[in-house]
């Protein structure tokens, strides 16, 4: 039996492969996650509690550093994150049920454009977002350019309040699409039924949110998970507040020279038990129930009708909403862009003027070009995306399969855990691990070289992704499989020609979201890339930091257009490459 | 329908070539620069502005060598370092500021007596280490007191460090040391210079510093974490005037970016030399190889390749050879800035503790 | 077309199958053999094993010991595993298991993809079976716009196309509404039967069972229980829960009172010691022995008081069937027969004389079996 097949096993309980439950798959999928993920961030991590491991202090073992960390502004950045992740998710995942009950489930216009805005959301990178509500909003930013004073704002918006908004819109995608795919299995059958039996609205929404409670558990865990980890929020605006945020403390205890590895790895380690908790809820709520909802019986959801006004109400909720969460900062960047001297008092007024995008275009000496590192970061882009696509859905099925108990469980607390280790940690974690003489003498030598770097960041997408995948993954009803395999296709076939259509959509989505959050990836990229490599995050960055704010935005902006540039191309590559039939299967992706 | 499934599947299994065709040659094109990276020789790790325009220059006015270039922050720069362990990959590391070299000298990680026997000048010579173990190559000078012209005249201005701390003086910025490289040499200087120290321990002129600064900080010291951000700040009229790195300033009067910024020196400053060192673990042919870089970079055609390399940042800089000027015209005699020099291997230790007290009590209090 | 397809027809034989999953034993040496062209039907209620079994026989489920032959081939051993692919199935399922990204027309097609004809043929193929089953109209269209029965109807057609030697229903007709059940249950015994191929069928449903059968076989926890005919185990269950699964008008208890002929017992009421019914019995019994009498709706009949020979008993109930009327009649305390039919009606609360017919009345240790 191929490799491949043996890792595309069925999820049927004990269905074909019972007995070779120490598949040659298995091991395979274990030795890659460890080589991709387990050894680098242990790596970082056994620091906290043995700093000579990697020759960053003299003792072997010592929980000093442990005590260290939870002192000072470390405890507090700690406690901080703690707390705004636990408040962000919340917020979040009742913002995106809300949103994606009007999307999905009633007759709210322009569906297509708020799916469309709600990717675009997603592929956002948080530093991004950040800049522009920075450009929109800081005294003689792109607000007072358009004439709109902000003062009062601005003090509010850098302080807990901002950071608590930021962070929730930057995780609000993540819940989004989870709980719309929840969503998909709720058929009008569960609403009509407790309607039927007398339940006034919200008693029938009680009533059936529990059904999609897994659903809502997963959004919850994801988006704490991610705000945890989150760096660039943490870095702009926590800063800026004196609010310090975990991942902040972290890069700082890192960024002082000789580095405080160790107090930044029991951070690391903090970040990740976090997200234990929520695993355990979930896991207790998922246990015994099915949700193998999608098959060819599912019918197409049933709208609910709003009348004109609440129509029209709905509608403009839901555009104001996604002006202020993405037209905002958008705008602030795009002005920022085209505005000379942003945030510089003038008594001249406001010049519009086009010198960054052709500072972008043609660099002045000593300035760096945004071509070469584009066009690099978009290879990257393309490889990472395959790789991490390809593993994410053999994980996902792993992930899915209710043979269960303590592996699966495993499997799942590593995936959650892992979206909450910042990149930074990852980065470092590479370093220690794959520039060990051992390594680099007899396994590999790929320190400092773009495979390495390619590595990284498929580690750094792919946790994320096979949660992504794992909801819609476990939606396919195993018959349809089970039937292929009958009439005669064999495991690969029958896995292509049922499975892989239905989920084609999500594996486009999931390929889409990994490539450009590889483009937009700045901390394992900063710390890893190779000796004249340097991908467009880290030149955007270098002029972010550098005083020149307007070329750096100009060059955000480019960068954010050539990306959605991709996407369309995709969709179109998809359209043209993909049966008709498999477009019908739709998860909520674009097609509501 | 038969005909057109024949004709799509046709453009399809077209376009699906093609995609294949695309990522293989991605996949290839990676694959090539993975091999080429695999005898690296000579990597110089370097943060400094000018330094692509250098190893250019070197690179062809020596051929059979070839220097390679990691440009990189100084942060990561030596979060890299310090990662790689006993397993170095650098050959010379070239950033502003001697602490860093000061403590991985004491490491025995630098090699001794690698100083180019050039003619330096007073500050130069000043900035040598007596074992000879990292090389200036020009010097800034950081605690500059930058300001906007526009917000505030020079003569409301004070003139000294005790002066700035009055409160008749509000609105001061200054960066974050454990983010900005430049800004722990900026403390360590205005510790070394209030705490009046000349040898021993430091540790009077550290508590007479550290009152210091929270007595700025009582004065509303509003704390940034790099140039970028503090020059914004100032842009943004956050604050009126700020204590950072002089070419930082003159760069932002330069290129257009804040024409109004201006620049005065108070009753001292502190010199933040670029300083280039070699690692002591590397074969003896790439620490030859880095010597040689190292003394060509000290030749006029070296000064002359830094100081055309960034016209409009890091170039910016006072030379530490006789005979050799400013590259531009907007920065004034080197003695006008009343710049002292520090100790490295006293202060390079402190680091880690004055950084963290910084940003528990000044920064994020 | 015939004559190929009974050559086709595969016997299957079933040897010490047994299955194990990890909270409880599904099926327990289970042996069976199953003659080519053989419509046989799994009876039993849920958890009782037969849809593990019918897994076991596709290939899904691997057995934990024991061997299953299909057609003169090992296709399930300690040595050997034939995957579902290789074992020249088809199956149709109790969700349909239609793939919603593929049109009926290509549902309907999916086996023949490995098949060696030319496309024409194909097609030909494909068309003439969705004719057959009645919905060459629906061709084009995708399974979420279909009925379930439609739906039903073309997962039939699918298994048909297959043409093999051996098909499997997993309970196909539980999820259609009653009209349609029936109506589809006569298409599967038609168009398979016109197939020659042999047929395994679960179902929980007895008179589907019975209506569909060549053979039935009851399962009950992990065991097969009885297999027969339909009306051998009719007229003769093996225990006590074979004859509660396949139709019992009313059970209760009865003291043996003595042997009155080859395997007949004369057994007393309770209720009315006076009163002996006869009854068949499986196994030999003591007088005095308390056991159950069960009793199948066809022994037993009805008459107006005094007319005829009998116990007594009260009407509870009575429903119009298009044929007659059906009764619930009381007969004592807490034993009441259902489904008793008579031509004419008896009215709620009359008293009636109740008769057993001996052949459809058995005595049976009721613990056995459970």
């Amino acid at each position: 039996m191929s490799l491949v097949s043996q890792l595309m096993a069925t999820s049927s309980p004990s269905g074909l492969d019972a007995k070779r439950r120490f598949s040659l798959g298995g091991v395979a999928i274990w030795v890659v996650l460890a080589l991709l993920i387990i050894a680098p961030v242990m790596s970082f991590l056994i620091l906290a509690v043995s700093p000579r491991a990697f020759q960053q202090g003299s003792q072997w073992f010592t929980l000093r550093f442990v005590s260290e960390a939870f002192r000072g502004y470390t405890g507090r950045g700690i406690a901080d994150s703690l707390w705004v992740s636990t408040l962000v998710s919340v917020l979040a995942v009742g913002l995106a049920t809300t949103l994606a009950w009007l999307i999905h489930r009633t007759n709210v216009l322009g569906r297509r454009v708020w799916s469309i805005a709600m990717w675009i959301l997603l592929i956002m990178p948080s530093w991004m977002m950040t800049l522009g509500w920075t450009d929109l909003l800081q005294p003689f930013g792109a607000a007072h350019a358009l004439g709109i004073n902000t003062r009062w704002i601005y003090g509010e918006f850098f302080g807990p309040f901002g950071i608590i908004i930021v962070l929730t819109t930057v995780a609000l995608p993540f819940a989004y699409f989870i709980v719309s795919a929840g969503l998909q299995g709720l058929g009008p059958e569960y609403e009509d039924a407790a309607r039927i039996h007398g339940a006034s609205r919200t008693r029938m929404l009680r009533t059936v949110l529990p059904i999609i409670a897994p659903a809502l558990l997963s959004a919850i865990a994801i988006s704490f998970a991610e705000t945890m980890s989150d760096f660039g929020v943490a870095f702009t605006l926590g800063y800026h507040s004196h609010f310090p945020l975990a991942t902040y403390t972290l890069f700082s205890a890192i960024s002082t020279y000789p580095a405080n590895f160790s107090v930044a790895a029991v951070i690391a380690v903090v970040l990740i038990l976090s997200t234990i908790p929520l695993i355990a809820l979930q896991s207790k709520v998922m246990r015994s129930r099915s949700y193998a909802v999608l098959s060819g019986r599912t019918r197409s959801v049933r709208r609910r009708e709003f009348r004109r006004g609440p129509r029209i109400a709905a509608t403009l909720g839901v555009s104001l909403f996604f002006f202020i969460v993405l037209g905002v900062p958008i705008l602030g960047a795009l002005v920022g862009s085209f505005v000379e001297n942003l945030g510089i008092y003038s008594a001249r007024g406001v010049h519009f003027t086009l010198t960054y995008y052709q500072q972008v275009l043609s660099p002045s000496i000593g300035g760096k070009s945004l071509g070469a590192p584009l066009i690099e970061s978009n290879q990257l882009g393309l490889v990472v995306a395959s790789c991490t696509g390809v593993l994410a859905v053999v994980l996902a099925r792993r992930l899915v399969a209710s043979s269960g108990g303590w592996s699966q469980r495993v499997t799942d607390v590593f995936l959650l855990g892992s979206v909450a280790v910042p990149g930074v940690v990852l980065g470092v974690g590479y370093i220690f691990f794959y520039n060990l003489s051992f390594i680099t003498h007899n396994v590999i030598n790929i320190y400092k070289t773009l495979p390495l770097l390619m590595l990284a960041l498929v580690a750094s997408s792919l946790p994320g992704q096979t949660r992504f995948m794992a909801g819609p993954v476990s939606q396919i009803q195993p018959s349809l499989n089970e039937a292929a395999r009958v009439h005669g296709a064999g495991r690969l076939r029958a896995w292509q020609t049922t499975n892989l259509p239905l989920m084609s959509r999500i594996l486009l989505w999931g390929w889409l979201l990994t490539f450009t959050k590889t483009i937009s990836e700045l901390a394992i990229a900063q710390i890893l890339y190779p000796p004249s490599q340097e991908p467009a995050s880290v030149t955007i960055q270098a002029y972010l930091a550098n005083l020149q704010p307007g070329t750096g935005t100009a060059m955000t902006v480019l960068t954010l257009l050539e990306m959605l540039g991709v996407i369309v191309v995709a969709m179109f590559l998809y359209r043209l490459l993909t049966p008709r039939g498999w477009r019908r299967v739709g998860w909520s992706g674009v097609q509501s | 329908m038969n005909f057109s499934t024949q004709t799509k599947g046709a453009l399809r299994s077209r376009i699906t070539a093609v995609t294949l065709v695309i990522t293989v040659a991605s996949l290839s094109l990676l694959n090539v620069t993975a091999g080429a990276a695999a005898n690296p020789g000579f990597v110089l790790y370097s943060a400094q502005g000018y330094d692509k325009a250098t190893v250019t220059a070197f690179n062809a006015t020596h051929p059979g060598f070839t220097v390679t270039l990691n440009d990189n922050s100084t942060g990561p720069l030596l979060q890299q370092i310090q990662a790689e362990g006993n397993n170095p990959k650098w050959g010379a590391l070239w950033v502003d500021g001697a602490t860093a070299f000061a403590e991985l000298d004491l490491k025995g990680m630098l090699v001794k007596h690698s100083v180019p026997k050039v003619s330096f000048n007073t500050l130069g010579k000043a900035n040598i280490p007596a074992d000879g173990s990292f090389t200036p190559t020009g010097l800034t000078v950081t605690g500059a007191l930058c300001y906007d012209s526009s917000q505030i005249s020079a003569s409301q201005l004070p003139n000294t460090w005790e002066q700035l701390a009055e409160p008749q003086y509000q609105g001061l910025g200054m960066n974050d040391p454990s983010q900005s490289g430049p800004t722990f040499p900026l403390i360590a200087g205005v510790m070394n210079y209030l705490g009046k120290f000349k040898s021993g321990s430091p540790a009077k002129a550290v508590a007479v510093g550290k009152s210091y600064f929270t007595s700025l900080y009582q004065n509303g010291l509003t704390v940034n974490a790099t140039n970028g951000p503090t020059i914004g700040a100032m842009e943004g009229q956050q604050i009126k005037m700020a204590i950072i790195q002089s070419s930082a300033c003159y760069a932002a009067e330069i290129n257009g970016s804040f024409p109004s910024m201006r620049v005065k020196y108070l009753d001292s400053s502190i010199a933040l030399p670029g300083v280039i060192g070699i690692d002591a673990k590397q074969p003896a042919i790439v620490r030859a190889d880095a010597q040689k870089f190292v003394d060509w970079l000290m030749t006029p055609k070296g000064q002359h390749a830094m100081q055309t390399g960034d016209p409009t940042g890091d170039s910016l800089y006072w030379p530490v050879l006789n005979g050799i000027a400013p590259a531009n015209k907007v920065i004034p005699a080197l003695s006008t800035t009343h710049a002292i020099t520090i100790d490295p291997y006293v202060w390079g230790p402190l680091e880690t503790s004055i950084n963290s007290w910084f940003d528990a009590n000044i920064a994020n209090g | 077309m015939s004559l190929k397809s009974r050559e086709r027809a595969v016997g299957v034989s079933l040897q010490h199958l047994h299955k194990d999953f990890a909270d409880k034993v599904a099926l327990e040496d289970v042996n069976l053999e199953i003659e080519p062209g053989t419509f046989l039907v799994l009876l039993g209620p849920s958890g009782s094993g037969k849809t593990t079994l019918l897994r076991c026989l596709a290939g899904i489920e691997r057995p934990t010991s024991g061997e299953i032959t299909i057609g003169g081939t090992v296709v399930a051993s300690a040595r050997a595993f034939v995957p579902p692919e290789r074992r020249g199935l088809a199956m149709v399922f109790q969700d349909y298991a239609l793939w919603p990204h593929l049109s009926v027309r290509k549902n309907v097609a999916y086996p023949l993809r490995t098949s060696s004809r030319a496309k024409s043929q194909r097609d030909e193929r494909v068309d003439d079976l969705l004719e057959r089953v009645g919905i060459a109209h629906l061709a084009e269209r995708f399974p979420n716009q279909l009925s379930g029965g439609e739906q039903q109807r073309v997962a039939l057609a699918r298994a048909l196309a297959a043409d093999a030697g051996l098909i499997l229903f997993d309970e196909p007709l539980s999820n259609l509404d009653a009209d349609r059940r029936d109506q589809l249950r006569v298409e599967i015994a038609t168009l398979t039967r016109a197939t020659g191929a042999t047929v395994v069928y679960i179902t929980h449903d007895q008179s589907e069972a019975f209506a569909l059968a060549d053979r039935v076989g009851v399962l009950n926890q992990g065991r097969l229980v009885q297999i027969d005919t339909p009306e051998a185990i009719y007229r003769s269950p093996a225990n006590a829960f074979v004859a509660r699964f396949t139709g019992v008008a009313g059970e209760f208890p009865v003291t043996v009172v003595d042997e009155c002929g080859p395997a007949h017992y004369e057994v007393a009421l309770p209720f009315a010691p006076d009163e002996r019914i006869e009854a068949l019995a499986l196994e030999r019994f003591e007088p005095g022995d308390s056991m159950s009498l069960f009793v199948r709706a066809a022994g037993v009949s009805l008459a107006v008081t005094g007319s005829a020979k009998g116990t007594h008993g009260t009407i509870l109930d009575v429903a119009f069937t298009s044929r007659g009327y059906e009764h619930v009649v009381s007969v004592g305390e807490g034993a009441t027969l259902s489904k008793v039919f008579a031509p004419t009606r008896f009215d709620r609360g009359s008293r009636v004389q109740v008769c057993f017919d001996a052949s459809s009345c058995f005595v049976m240790d009721p613990t056995k079996g459970k």
